[in-house]
């Protein structure tokens, strides 16, 4: 794993904070931020796992990091074999993490403790420390500085192995190759040295600037034919400061070839570089860069000898705010580190401030070329230590959540309209113009009320008005005409609406009902009042059913608690007040000469409920009475109220089940109300 | 992976509030009982940092060694009292006692036995004996020599507390108060007068603690009342005093180190400390998550740590801030959820905290954190009815969650609410999108959703005891105001009033299967039509799951008859049945295989098969002796690769599961101590901190002295000097200023008195040195002898005074002299 330099006022040091992700399983990240702080970050949960200051983290800040090595410890050593062996076992090392300062120093930070373990001081480096490598197996560890020096330490012991001088200016970079047997370090030019002689093997023409990372790509040599020897074709890649070319080498058995194979070019200079390892010929290696700029360039290449042009990347994610509403554009979020998942199918993604990252596993899709995540940090700023030690986390209630509870169209499953042979009866009878026959009828009947408002204004503007706010969908109107309580007025305003309207008022009230129950209260007295009186028009409806569906669940679901109480209930109180309903308009509306036409409309609706027992005989007789009726000419009034009885009852059978199920909606109505009002 | 040989191991959520915890003396660590093992974490970073293994049965307590304080004391129902270093996690030695131990007790003054529970004859009768441990080499030692020190008392460690730096012990049980003083070798006994009494028929003791300065007992009662003990070396003139602040039981009590302040805690969750044992002077640290089982205070005293019923250990800072929380699997209540993986972060969901689901990492075994579903404050009291979280499900790769809150007071009064949460990706997070109250009129059993990859939109399914399914699904809610989805019924469906138990989506998401009772209903998911029925009469089915990739074709039911069928779904007939009581049935994501988990009543069985074929794959008796409640598979990140044929099917997934006592179990090839120590980070290299000057001064000092400590008494003499007692200092201190002689006199002088206990050790163990220096110095050898003998005993004063008047050559020289062994000194580092 890349770590670059602290943010220190040299040109040429690399850009970028010291940052790893814990080797395997990606469980932690550290990150030593510029102001001297190391941070090591839970990356499931995204929570602060611990944090340390080194005492002289204001000298000497953390200039590079690295994990050491998580590998079970196989054989114990020599000190421990002594003890009891049984209880020491297997172990991992996961914990240490070495920090490299600016002032040479380089220390053991442990962090299943939460201390510092130890400190390598003596012997080692003079001035900053710029790499560290852990080696695989052996336990050592390798550093190089700007004193020019390369220190091999043995961390057993806490004591330099070897030293020696890496290049004739600093040394800025380290890796040690896949065997463990060569280390690769960059100054001037890179070199890979034998560890064992500390000789150099190869030189590298490098970069004209600081190589900020060394990796090696393969761990296998492309032409598997040869004999293997550890080292030689195998590839590895550099980065370096100010430079957006990444270069692969590949170390060859002749001497010779000192250039590069061939290079990545990305948009800045690399930050932060991870891969997976191919560990086979045909296993592509893939690579993610993350720059300067915040973004992550990734590819997925197999190395394959030379390419003279610079590859781009096969994929590139950005990471921006949302950026609501006009004044705020979407800001991009820097992007500080990416770390493959070891499924190698997913990236672990570091983003947002040094001080408060946001870490998120994002699944690859190498198809997208370009990937832009829209994300929200604004509330991650400010650290909440409540829930980094409850370890709750609350998910987000808002208002705009969709409650649903029952009689809420959508808590029930939809009533679909009827099965599709009434529906062909229904179409056939919208052919047979019973629609113009009822508009003619409206219209009549709302020259009446306008006739009629002289006479009486208060039960006159009433109607009027709600058949304005209806149409017009005036709250305000509707509000002035459904908030009165006086039970009179209510009645008569029913009583003189215009049918048309009576569909819209219900679907109206049923709005209202699934509202604040002080107002559905006001609203149930309207209701029970539409249904009573304007029942037989209900039932001569054919989409009726999805119409009025969600009013019928919604009066099914709130006088469930008392269902045959409230059966029984309604039916009575269905007949009694049609009862009266019918005496009274026979009073009310014998002056009026159109007011006939109402006065038909209410019998007509008498009768055909009291005809539902007699279905089929009727029923019969209704189509061929439509029949008929079809040929005819709808001159007169009293054809058309034949025509509209015979139509009502016929509907009412046609629809059978759905219409009694409706009927029993109807009923099911009026004790609610009672019960509301009570 | 040559070796191969699948284990049932263990593999987290292990119980950690069995006992109290001890802190390390330096409060860096703090040691837990877990099962079979001690487990040793760090209290800065909350990581398991060792666990010791090594007992063969339940470890039911364990003490810092009082005379090293970095050993540490464990003992077990294995009969075995063990010795640990747990700063290498290594076992030192092991006594064995040879009866069940039920909980250890050490006193620094006893300083070669400890104190243990153990019970002889009947089940609830209890004796605390004195165990001396016999000093030998070997690792394996016989403890055998017992003395009883109280008998019938109370099995919990709670209910006993040594005082007053061992000069008695006092245990309670039901309403007696028994005290034992060591040095009378008697036994006081206190009766709560008013036993009897039914205002005060709550009043039996539940835990006891001892002042550690003073003679005071403190213990905790039924009732909620904490009763301060006084002046009990009279059993007749003896005193208490009241405090009350708990409503229930209390459960536990602890002194602070120095004394002036108690601690208590019980199941209101809030940890009390009381300051000066007065009633009104009371501290609060309340909504502590769960009932306060244990509460422990470090040697330091800087640190408290409450145990908590929800398996967890919270680190209190002395300020009564927390500040760590070590946290297992919750188990405090029954899980309803079952488990479940989050698609996202691969962690195991199940039942947490009272209304939260818990995210449990199963690589790193920690909790990662608890969604709080409910968002209601949770009421800690006996015997309410509490909302549960009965039922949870992840839908489209974790985009959606589908939680079921229920609470059932009477058999009329349900309430039901559920809700569908969104994975803002935006957030990080989960956000309410559709809240639905009482989706079915009665109990919800299952509920599912669609994870075909190709379904366009999200689907879910609620299946219910009120003999209905329905079928949720997402649509578009905009308005002109917002855009907007939110969920709705789509459809409603059931079979002959029948009640619906479970439900299940086909892998393509082309079939819903829910079974009714003893019914099996296929239903298109296009149409909702009912395509057919299978019906076994078996029994009620219990189980439903369709078959997986080449296994497509086939639907699993297992009912609780012990039936397992498999029914073709082309040919709509039933392929094989078995014979199988299916406590479990879990179908792998990855693969055709299916586990099931058979109970019988020696101990539970696993089956792993393909619905092909009816012969299994694999077969593993006896994997827990409990009840197997739930399962799971969880893909693997990286496959393994197993050759044999047996252990292909956990090739691609791993199968864990939960038993009825809520330890997490799964299936492993590693050999034991790899897999058993998965947190165990033994650290390899050396801890070599860089000396400071400070450290040069005091560290390595204090250190050398702490080793000479118990090497002789003489030595522990002459390296404790008083400053009172030199007389130079008292010099310094009490002669008024203007009299004193000039301060180079008197650094020599201090400087002298300082180091005079170095010297005489030195001299004495080097005494090459000394000779060289007397034949050196022949003519000074008077006073040298003088002055030897003057600081071998520091008590005498009456030389001191002379001192400032031989302010000679011989005080220059002895000077001199010391500045020599002052280096010997520094060299002998």
């Amino acid at each position: 794993m890349a770590a670059g330099g602290g943010g220190s006022g040299d040109p040429l040091a690399p850009a970028g904070v010291p940052c790893a992700f814990s080797p395997h399983s990606q469980a932690y990240f550290a990150l030593a931020s510029t102001d001297g702080h190391l941070r090591v970050w839970e990356t499931a949960s995204n929570r602060l796992h611990q944090e340390y200051v080194p005492s002289a983290h204001l000298s000497g800040t953390c200039t590079c990091l690295a994990w050491a090595p998580a590998r079970l410890q196989a054989k114990e050593s020599p000190q421990r074999k002594k003890r009891k062996s049984e209880a020491v076992g297997m172990s991992n090392q996961t914990d240490l993490l070495a920090l490299g300062t600016a002032v040479g120093s380089i220390l053991l930070y442990s962090t299943v403790k939460g201390e510092l373990h130890s400190k390598l001081i003596s012997g080692g480096h003079d001035n900053r420390v710029n790499c560290i490598q852990w080696h695989q197996d052996s336990g050592c560890l390798y550093s190089c500085s700007d004193d020019k020096h390369i220190v091999e330490w043995n961390v057993q012991t806490c004591k330099v192995k070897c030293k020696w001088k890496g290049d004739n200016s600093s040394v800025s970079s380290l890796c040690i190759s896949p065997d463990g047997k060569m280390l690769l370090s960059a100054g001037r030019t890179i070199k890979l040295w034998v560890l064992e002689t500390k000789e150099v093997y190869r030189h590298f023409t490098g970069h004209a600037t600081p190589v900020s990372s060394l990796m090696f790509t393969t761990i296998r040599p492309p032409n598997e034919s040869q004999p293997f020897d550890g080292i030689t074709g195998l590839y590895f890649l550099s980065g370096a400061v100010h430079d957006r070319l990444l270069n692969v080498w590949q170390v060859r058995s002749e001497n010779k070839e000192k250039s590069a194979v061939m290079s990545f070019t990305v948009t800045d200079e690399p930050v932060y570089i991870d891969l997976t390892l191919s560990e086979n010929k045909e296993e592509p290696v893939k690579l993610a860069v993350v720059c300067r700029d915040g973004q992550v360039h990734l590819f997925e290449h197999i190395l394959n000898g030379y390419c003279k042009k610079p590859l781009t990347s096969n994929c590139t994610i950005q990471i921006a705010t949302p950026g609501k509403g006009k004044k705020s554009t979407p800001k991009p979020i820097p992007i500080l580190a990416a770390g493959f998942c070891s499924d190698k199918m997913s990236l672990l993604l570091v983003y947002g401030s040094w001080f408060q990252p946001t870490i998120e596993r994002v699944a690859l899709n190498s198809r997208e070329p370009h990937m832009c995540l829209v994300r929200d940090i604004s509330n991650c700023w400010a650290p909440k230590v409540e829930t980094a030690i409850t370890k709750v986390r609350t998910p987000v209630i808002n208002s705009e959540a969709k409650v649903l509870v029952p009689g809420i169209p959508g808590h029930h499953a939809a009533i679909k309209p009827a099965p599709p042979q009434t529906e062909q009866v229904e179409s056939k009878r919208k052919s047979g113009g019973n629609e113009v026959s009822i508009e003619e009828r409206l219209g009549a009947m709302d020259i009446d009320t306008h006739k009629k408002g002289k006479d009486d204004l208060q039960t006159n503007s009433f109607p009027v008005l709600l058949t304005q706010g209806l149409e017009s969908n005036d709250f305000e109107m509707l509000n002035k005409v459904l908030q009165t309580r006086n039970l009179n007025l209510i009645k008569k305003t029913v009583l003189r609406m215009p049918l048309h309207t009576v569909i819209p008022l219900l679907q109206e009230l049923t709005k209202r009902l699934q509202g604040h129950p002080n107002s559905a209260v006001l609203m149930v007295q309207w209701l029970k009042c539409v249904l009573t009186v304007h029942a037989s028009y209900l039932s001569t409806l054919p989409d009726l059913v999805p119409q009025l569906g969600t009013l019928y669940q919604l009066m099914e679901s709130r006088v469930k608690t008392f269902q045959k109480l409230s059966h029984l209930h309604g039916k009575l109180i269905l007949l009694i007040t049609q009862v009266t309903a019918s005496e009274k308009t026979k009073e009310t509306t014998s002056p009026g000469q159109q007011a006939k036409l109402v006065y038909e409309e209410e019998s007509s609706e008498e009768e055909s409920d009291d005809e539902i027992a007699d279905k089929d005989s009727d029923d019969n007789w209704d189509e061929d009475e439509e029949e008929s009726e079809s040929e005819k000419d709808e001159d007169d009034a009293e054809d058309e109220d034949e025509d509209a009885e015979g139509k009502d009852e016929e509907n009412g059978e046609d629809r059978d089940r759905a219409s009694e199920k409706e009927l029993n909606g109807d009923s099911d109505l009026d004790p609610e109300n009672e019960s509301e009002e009570e | 992976m040559v070796e191969e040989n699948i284990r049932v191991v263990r593999c987290g959520g292990s119980e950690l509030n069995f006992r109290r915890a001890v802190f390390s003396a330096d409060s860096k660590y703090i040691f837990c009982v877990s099962g079979d093992f001690v487990k040793v974490y760090s209290t800065a970073t909350e990581e398991c940092v060792h666990i010791l293994h090594g007992h063969r049965n339940l470890v039911t307590g364990i003490q810092l060694n009082p005379n090293n304080h970095l050993q540490l004391y464990s003992c077990s129902l294995d009969g075995t009292i063990k010795l640990w270093d747990y700063i290498d996690g290594i076992l030192i030695k092991t006594f064995i006692v040879g009866c069940k131990l039920h909980s250890l007790f050490t006193v620094a003054q006893a300083e070669d036995s400890v104190f243990v529970t153990v019970n002889k004859e009947k089940p609830d009768i209890f004796q605390l004996v004195s165990v001396k441990l016999p000093k030998s080499s070997s690792q394996e030692v016989e403890a055998k020599e017992l003395s009883i020190v109280l008998d019938y008392i109370n099995q919990s460690p709670k209910c006993i507390a040594f005082g007053n730096e061992g000069v008695y012990v006092a245990a309670v049980r039901d309403f007696y108060l028994s005290v034992y003083f060591f040095k009378k070798k008697t036994t006081s006994r206190f009766t709560l007068s008013s036993s009897r009494n039914k205002k005060h028929a709550k009043n039996n003791f539940t835990c006891v603690a001892c002042h550690p300065k003073e003679d005071c007992i403190a213990s905790g009662h039924m009732d909620g009342k904490i009763r301060l003990w006084r002046n009990f070396y009279d059993e007749k003139k003896y005193t208490y005093t009241c405090l009350h602040w708990h409503h229930d039981m209390v459960m536990d009590l602890a002194f602070s180190v120095t004394g002036s302040s108690l601690l208590s805690g019980g199941r209101e969750s809030v940890l009390v400390e009381w300051r000066d044992a007065m009633e009104k002077n009371k501290e609060f640290l309340p909504r502590l998550g769960a009932t306060i089982e244990h509460i422990s205070v470090s040697p330091a005293g800087d640190l408290f740590c409450t145990s908590h019923s929800d398996n967890k250990i919270m680190i209190i800072h002395r300020n009564l801030e927390a500040s760590a929380v070590i946290q297992g699997l919750v188990k405090d209540r029954s899980i309803f959820t079952g488990l479940m993986i989050d698609p996202r972060t691969k962690a195991l969901v199940l039942n947490g905290k009272p209304g939260h689901l818990q995210f449990y990492s199963l690589q790193s075994d920690k909790q990662l954190y608890n969604l709080d579903i409910m968002q209601q404050e949770y009421i800690n009291d006996y015997g309410l009815i509490q909302i549960e979280l009965t039922k949870a499900a992840f839908g489209c790769f974790g985009n959606w969650l589908a939680t079921v809150e229920q609470r059932q007071e009477k058999e009329t009064e349900l309430e039901l609410q559920m809700k569908l949460w969104m994975y803002s990706k935006k957030t990080q997070g989960f956000i309410l999108n559709t809240k639905i109250h009482m989706p079915h009129e009665d109990c919800i059993t299952a509920l599912c959703f669609c994870n075909a990859e190709k379904s366009e939109q999200p689907t879910l399914v609620t299946a219910s005891k009120d003999g209905y399914f329905k079928v949720w699904i997402l649509t578009d809610d905009s308005d002109i105001y917002k855009k907007a989805v939110g969920w709705t019924c789509d459809f409603v469906g059931s079979y002959h009033k029948y009640q619906a138990t479970n439900c299940c989506f086909s892998e393509d998401g082309s079939l819903l299967a829910v079974s009714f009772e003893e019914i099996v209903t296929i239903w298109d998911s296009e149409t909702w039509e009912l395509k057919c029925t299978f019906c076994q009469r078996a029994g009620k089915i219990r189980h439903l799951c369709f078959g997986r990739l080449t296994c497509s074709k086939y639907l699993l039911g297992a009912t609780e008859n012990g039936i397992l069928s498999c029914w073709n779904l082309l040919s709509c007939a039933l392929e094989w049945s078995a014979k199988l009581n299916v406590r479990v049935m879990e179908p792998d994501p990855n693969s055709e295989n299916i586990a099931a988990i058979s109970q019988s009543s020696v101990g539970s069985d696993l089956f792993v098969f393909k619905p092909s074929e009816p012969r299994p794959l694999y077969i593993q008796k006896g994997i827990s002796r409990e009840e197997v409640q739930w399962g799971v598979f969880v893909p693997r990140d990286v496959p393994e690769s197993f050759t044999s044929a047996a252990y292909q099917w956990l090739n691609r997934s791993q199968f864990y599961f939960l038993t009825k006592s809520q330890s997490l179990l799964t299936f492993s090839t590693k050999s034991p101590e790899e897999k058993l120590t998965p947190t165990s980070k033994q650290l390899l290299a050396e801890e070599s901190l860089p000396t400071t000057p400070f450290y040069f001064i005091l560290g390595k000092h204090r250190q050398q002295q702490d080793e000479k400590l118990n090497e002789t008494l003489e030595n522990e003499l002459v390296q404790l000097p008083l400053t009172e007692n030199i007389p130079a200092i008292s010099e310094l201190l009490h002669t008024p200023a203007h009299v004193l002689p000039s301060a180079v006199f008197l650094c020599s002088m201090f400087v002298n008195s300082l180091l005079l206990s170095k010297e005489t050790k030195s001299a004495e163990e080097m005494p090459k040195d000394v000779d060289m220096e007397e034949e050196k110095e022949s003519e000074n050898s008077d006073e040298e002898n003088d002055f030897t003998g003057r600081i071998q005993d520091t008590n005498n004063t009456d030389l001191g005074e002379d001192v400032i008047h031989q302010l000679s050559k011989s005080e220059e020289k002895e000077l001199r002299k010391f500045r020599k062994i002052d280096y010997s000194w520094i060299a002998a580092l």
